[in-house]
Formats: C-alpha cells, sequence, structure tokens
C-alpha cells in the first residue's frame, strides 16, 4: 500500500511519516504543493495525506488539479481551521475525509484504514450518458470532467435515472427508490429534487414526460446512450 | 487572556445644555419671534393709520358744519346776530349734532348768543387751552375733543371751533359745531380688533410653515440619524440613501469609518485566528511525540498540550463570536448553504450511509454572514448526523418578515428532557463555561443569540432529536 503526505511541517511530517511507516505502508512525502501535484499526478497512490495550508499552491487548489485530471485515490484532509466553509471547500474540491488538527496519529490511522477499504470495496463500472459520467466506487459525478457538487439525494436520484436512462420513469417509482418505507414523502417532492439536479447537471438533461414521470437523455449532438 | 464577547453599546444620550438644544426648536423659534415682532408692528401701524384718516374724514364733515353755520350767520338791524336755520338732527333735543355761535369777551368765557335746539339748556363747553389758541389766530378752524349734555352729560363728541368776524359786529364771533363721535370710536375699535385677528391667524399659519419649513428642511438629517440607527443594529452595512450636498461629505467620512471599523475587526478576527491556527500544529506535534515515549514527562506535556488545545478552540470561537456581533447587514440564500453543508457531511458520514432530506425555499435569505450561518447548520446537522440512524431531515422556513425557522431532526435515540435543559442551561453560561464542551449545539446556542436569535430541544416525529433555530432574515 503507498500512500502520499503532503506536510509542509518538519516535526510533524516526520512523526506521520514513521507513523504510516510503523503501519506498514510505503510512504512518499511532499512538503509543498507543487511537488505534490507532481507526484499525485505521475504515481499510483493507494491513498493520500493532504495538509491544506501548504507553501506554493494550497491543498485545495492541488487536490482540484488532482480529481480534474482523474486521480481517483482517496483523500483526507488536514487542517488547521476548523471552519465549515473550509470543510466545504475541501469535499468540494474532492476530498474524502478530513481530519481537524491537532489530532491523534492512531486517529489518522484508523480513517485512512477505512478510506482504502472502501475504496477498494465496489468495483462497479461508471456509467456515462453524452458528456454525464458518474463513478459509483467514487460516489462522484461529473460533466465533461468538470466535478459536480451533489447531495445524496440527489446522487441516488443521478445514479438511478443514469441506470435506465432512455427511459421513463414515473414519480411513485422514484419515491419508492429514493426513500425507505418508514421516511414517508410525498411524491410531489421529487420535482424539487430534479428542479435542483437540473440546476447543477443543466437544465434539458432531464425531460418531463408530463403525466408519466422523467426520463434522463445525452443532449443533441453528444454520443447516444450505450 | 480572555477575550470578551462585545457587546452592543447602549447610547449615550447627549447632555442636556444650551448648546445641545434642538435645532429644529431653534430654527422655529428665531422664525417665530421675527415674523410675530414685525405682525405686531403691522397691525399698530395699519390701526393707527385707520384713525387718522377716519379721523379727518369726521374732521372735513364738521368743518363744512362750522363753514355753514358762519356763512349762514348774520347781523340784523338791530345788531342782533341771526342764527342759520339748520334742520335734521340739530332740532332733535340730544340727537348728537349740536352747533353754538356765542360771544366771547376779551379774557372772559364765551357766553352763547344762540344755540341747536338739540343742545336743548345745555351749552357746548370749550376748554381754555383752545379759547387761548382760538384768540391767538381768529378766522382758523380748530378741532376737539369733549363731552356732549346726553347720557348725562358724557357724551362723546367731537367739535370744531372758528372765532370769526361778522360784518355789523365789533367783536369776534364764536362759532362751534359738534359731532357724536361714538360711531367713528367704534369704527377705531373694531379695525384694531379685526387687524389684531387677522395678524394672530397670519402668525399662527406663518410659525405653522415655518415648523414644515425646518421639518422637510432637516429630514435628510432625520433619515440620516435613522440610517445610522440600521447599521448600528446590523441591518445596514453603510449609508447608501443619496444626501443633499451639504450632508454628504458628513456621510462620506461616516461610511470611511464604518469601513475602518471593519477592516479593523477583520484584521482583529484574522490575527487572533492566525495564532491560534499556528498553534495547532505545535500542538499537534507535542501530543504525538508524547504518545510515542511512554512515562511520566509525557504524560504530563500531554495533559497540558490538550488543555492548551481546548483553550485555543475556546478563543477561537470567543474571537469569532465578538467579530459577529457587529452585524455587517449581509445576506446569505439559505438554500446554498444547507446544499453545501448537506453535501459535505454526506461525504464525511458516507462509511454509515448518512441521507440527509432538506428543504428550502430559493428565495429564503439569512441576514448574516456566510460563515456564521455555516457554522450553525453545519454544527447542528453534524450533531444530527452523529446521532442518527441513517436519516437526518432539515426544513427552513419562513416565519415572518424578520425570521426564520431551521428545524433539524433525526431518527436516533433523542435525548430525554432533563438533558436537554441541562444542556440548554450549558448554552446559557457559555461565557463561564470551561472550553471544549462536548456537543456543538453549544456554539450553535452561543451564535444564535449573537444573531438575536434562539435554539429550542425537543423530540423529533422520527423518535431522535428536534433542533429548531430560530435566526433573522432579510428580505427577499
Amino acid at each position: 500500500m503507498r500512500v502520499l503526505l503532503v506536510e509542509d511541517d518538519p516535526d510533524l511530517s516526520r512523526q506521520l511519516k514513521q507513523a504510516l511507516a510503523d503501519a506498514g505502508y510505503a510512504v512518499d512525502y511532499a512538503p509543498d504543493g507543487e511537488e505534490a501535484q507532481f507526484l499525485g499526478e505521475t504515481e499510483p497512490y493507494d491513498a493520500v495525506v493532504l495538509d491544506l495550508g501548504l507553501p506554493k499552491t494550497d491543498g485545495v487548489t492541488v487536490l482540484e488539479r488532482w480529481r480534474k485530471g482523474g486521480m481517483a485515490a482517496p483523500v483526507l484532509i488536514l487542517t488547521a481551521r476548523g471552519a465549515w466553509s473550509e470543510k466545504v471547500a475541501g469535499f468540494d474540491a474532492g476530498a474524502d475525509d478530513y481530519l481537524t488538527k491537532p489530532f491523534h496519529t492512531e486517529e489518522l490511522l484508523a480513517r485512512l484504514r477505512a478510506l482504502m477499504r472502501r475504496a477498494a470495496g465496489h468495483a462497479q463500472a461508471a456509467l456515462e450518458c453524452g458528456a454525464l459520467r458518474l463513478d459509483p466506487r467514487a460516489a462522484r459525478a461529473a460533466v465533461d470532467g468538470e466535478p459536480l457538487r451533489l447531495t445524496s439525494l440527489e446522487y441516488r436520484l443521478l445514479h438511478y435515472l443514469m441506470m435506465h436512462q432512455g427511459r421513463v420513469i414515473s414519480r411513485t417509482e422514484l419515491v419508492e427508490h429514493l426513500y425507505d418505507q418508514d421516511f414517508d414523502r410525498d411524491s410531489n417532492t421529487i420535482e424539487v429534487f430534479v428542479g435542483r439536479l437540473r440546476k447543477k447537471i443543466g437544465p434539458d438533461r432531464i425531460e418531463t414526460v408530463r403525466g408519466l414521470g422523467y426520463r434522463l437523455l445525452p443532449l443533441a449532438g453528444e454520443a447516444p446512450a450505450v | 487572556m480572555r477575550l470578551s464577547l462585545r457587546r452592543t453599546p447602549a447610547i449615550a444620550k447627549a447632555a442636556p445644555g444650551f448648546g445641545s438644544r434642538s435645532l429644529v426648536a431653534r430654527l422655529i423659534a428665531l422664525a417665530s419671534i421675527w415674523s410675530l415682532l414685525l405682525l405686531a408692528a403691522i397691525g399698530i401701524a395699519l390701526t393707527a393709520f385707520f384713525h387718522h384718516a377716519a379721523t379727518s374724514r369726521f374732521n372735513y364733515d364738521l368743518t363744512v358744519l362750522a363753514n355753514d353755520l358762519y356763512a349762514g350767520a348774520g347781523v340784523d338791524a338791530g345788531g342782533q346776530i341771526t342764527a342759520p336755520s339748520l334742520g335734521g338732527d340739530f332740532r332733535r333735543a340730544y340727537s348728537g349734532a349740536y352747533w353754538q355761535i356765542a360771544d366771547l369777551p376779551k379774557g372772559g368765557r364765551p357766553i352763547a348768543i344762540a344755540r341747536s335746539r338739540s343742545l336743548w339748556d345745555q351749552v357746548l363747553n370749550v376748554a381754555p387751552p383752545t379759547l387761548a389758541m382760538l384768540q391767538a389766530k381768529p378766522g382758523q378752524l380748530f378741532y376737539y375733543d369733549t363731552l356732549g349734555p346726553a347720557q348725562d352729560g358724557r357724551e362723546p363728541l367731537r367739535a370744531s371751533a372758528l372765532l370769526a368776524f361778522l360784518p355789523g359786529h365789533a367783536a369776534p364771533v364764536l362759532f362751534v359745531a359738534a359731532q357724536n363721535r361714538a360711531a367713528l370710536d367704534r369704527d377705531v375699535r373694531r379695525f384694531g380688533w379685526a387687524t389684531a385677528a387677522a395678524m394672530a391667524i397670519l402668525g399662527v399659519g406663518l410659525v405653522g410653515v415655518v415648523f414644515i419649513q425646518v421639518r422637510v428642511g432637516l429630514n435628510p438629517l432625520f433619515a440620516m440619524g435613522r440610517e445610522i440607527a440600521e447599521v448600528r443594529k446590523g441591518r445596514a452595512q453603510r449609508l447608501t440613501r443619496p444626501y443633499p450636498s451639504e450632508l454628504a461629505p458628513l456621510a462620506n467620512e461616516l461610511n470611511a469609518l464604518l469601513d475602518h471599523n471593519q477592516e479593523v475587526v477583520e484584521r482583529q478576527r484574522t490575527h487572533v485566528g492566525n495564532l491560534a491556527h499556528a498553534l495547532k500544529t505545535p500542538i499537534s506535534v507535542l501530543l504525538t511525540e508524547a504518545v510515542r515515549t511512554p512515562g511520566p514527562l509525557s504524560e504530563m506535556v500531554t495533559r497540558q498540550a490538550e488543555t492548551m488545545r481546548h483553550q485555543v478552540e475556546h478563543h477561537l470561537r470567543r474571537a469569532r463570536a465578538a467579530a459577529r456581533s457587529q452585524g455587517s447587514g449581509e445576506r446569505t440564500p439559505v438554500a446554498e448553504v444547507l446544499d453545501e453543508i448537506v453535501r459535505t457531511l454526506e461525504r464525511i458520514f458516507r462509511a454509515r450511509e448518512v441521507m440527509i432530506d432538506w428543504e428550502a425555499g430559493e428565495d429564503l435569505l439569512f441576514l448574516g454572514e456566510r460563515q456564521d450561518l455555516q457554522e450553525l447548520a453545519g454544527n447542528v446537522l453534524e450533531n444530527a448526523c452523529k446521532f442518527c440512524r441513517s436519516r437526518v431531515r432539515a426544513e427552513a422556513e419562513p416565519l415572518s418578515a424578520t425570521r426564520w425557522r431551521l428545524t433539524v431532526e433525526d431518527d436516533g435515540p433523542g435525548l430525554p428532557p432533563d438533558q436537554r435543559l441541562a444542556m440548554l442551561k450549558r448554552g446559557e453560561r457559555l461565557d463561564e463555561n470551561a472550553p471544549g464542551s462536548g456537543l456543538g449545539l453549544s456554539i450553535v446556542d452561543e451564535l444564535a443569540r449573537a444573531y438575536g436569535g434562539s435554539l429550542t430541544l425537543s423530540e423529533s416525529r422520527f423518535g431522535g432529536l428536534r433542533v429548531d433555530l430560530e435566526l433573522p432574515r432579510a428580505e427577499t
């Protein structure tokens, strides 16, 4: 198992390198954003520990560039600022978990193990519909390589529509699929979610078939559904 | 070091004194005193003028009468003076119109020769000073006020007297014609009252106009006062209304001051934040190193480092809260913030497959900073995610034009009522509370209070905890 550690503080990085090596990982180390970006783009890692406050290029930017370039390894971010704005920015950039400094090393190792186990778990193929791409393994979707920022319900809705693309799906079917039985929801709320999803993936990808339901289609000019 | 929560300062009332009296009252008083004095002078002058004109007219009538008397009088063959026959009121006793012809011996009193029937058995008096003037200038008419026979001798009369010679009569003869001047006096009096009333009405009107003028004229000043109050209450960020050229520099200076203030607060906030964050990595290093080399020293270091970590967290929060109570007047879309917090939390709790079902109107706006709504919603929702089995439901809805509510429910075990109370009490005593108090809800409580909002805990319809957060709403 190969892990990339990106941390600029020499003492902390020394400790973390030691701890990771003790846990049996092969550790590569980058002290700044530029080197981290290069290593992440060229070497195949199983996981990355990324500090957000880095010299040269900050962590969020590095992460965004990785994800745009198709880097899929799970990334755990370390942040000194526990503010929600920073967490949101980190996860939107493509992080899989975060730890707020100061932390205990055991906590870091436990989180890292969980991340790698999850990444290795499901081996489902990516779904595509025109420029829309959904990767069930990382639970991420993108349009033209640009990552989408979806909530869990939106992701599930998109996933279901993509699995059945080209077919008209009724609201009742969607409600049944999205909610548990004990979570009693009106089928009208599906409209709300479809509305939110359209705002994120583009208004014309989901067609409303009056009285029947919804259908996901590639845009005109895009490759037809496989 | 302990940062105290900055509270909204009470407005210091300006001490009353000569210099601080109302500007409006001053302007109105000045204008009123001036116009009232002017009106009084005009009233008095008008009355005097009228009095003069009316008396002149009266004198003219008297002159005609006196001339008629003189022209009509003659001397008969026996040397006796004959009176003209003047009719009308002169024949009716005490009618108010009288004449009299008299001899005026040198140095003596006049001796009536003939008089109108209206005088009956009375005579018309001529005061000694008038007699002296008559004698000094014979042939000239003199006017004077006197009393007549009617009303028990108190009838107000105006008389004209002439000392003239008649052909065939050696001594000069005194002709006196008189008329009741009660009507004249009454007219003058009435005119005086009417003028006074008119001036009073005009005065009240003028003061009213001055009042309106001052109020309207100073309106931008009052508007500025109201806008500044809005800024202080955090409903506005700066003065935005267009002000007249005299006030515009003041408004610009105030805005510059507000910007400067904001900048200073921002800088303080950044400094405190930087300091606290800079400490976090060394604390992390200390903690890790201490764990790796067990012993009494490492135990002590661990304990102290943990304390430092709590202190840092605590003071960071206090610093954020202190900057917050400034009130920036920022407007934050609720749906946007909920969307980003929800997708972040779902990633954080992905291993447990937590699903957050949320609803918020697209046009609902939080009156406050985005960062603060992220903290509020983030901590409440994170708490719900921690304790739920799999589902969390969040609803944001407007309560009124100025309030909205975020309701977060989970399907976890919930909290018994006595523990809920304890949690809220902990929020109340947050000031003296030890840093790092477990659940993120105490931070939320403090933050909501800084925004004049509230946090209430109850039981969710899904069995878990229900958190209601009431917060200020911005107009759409």
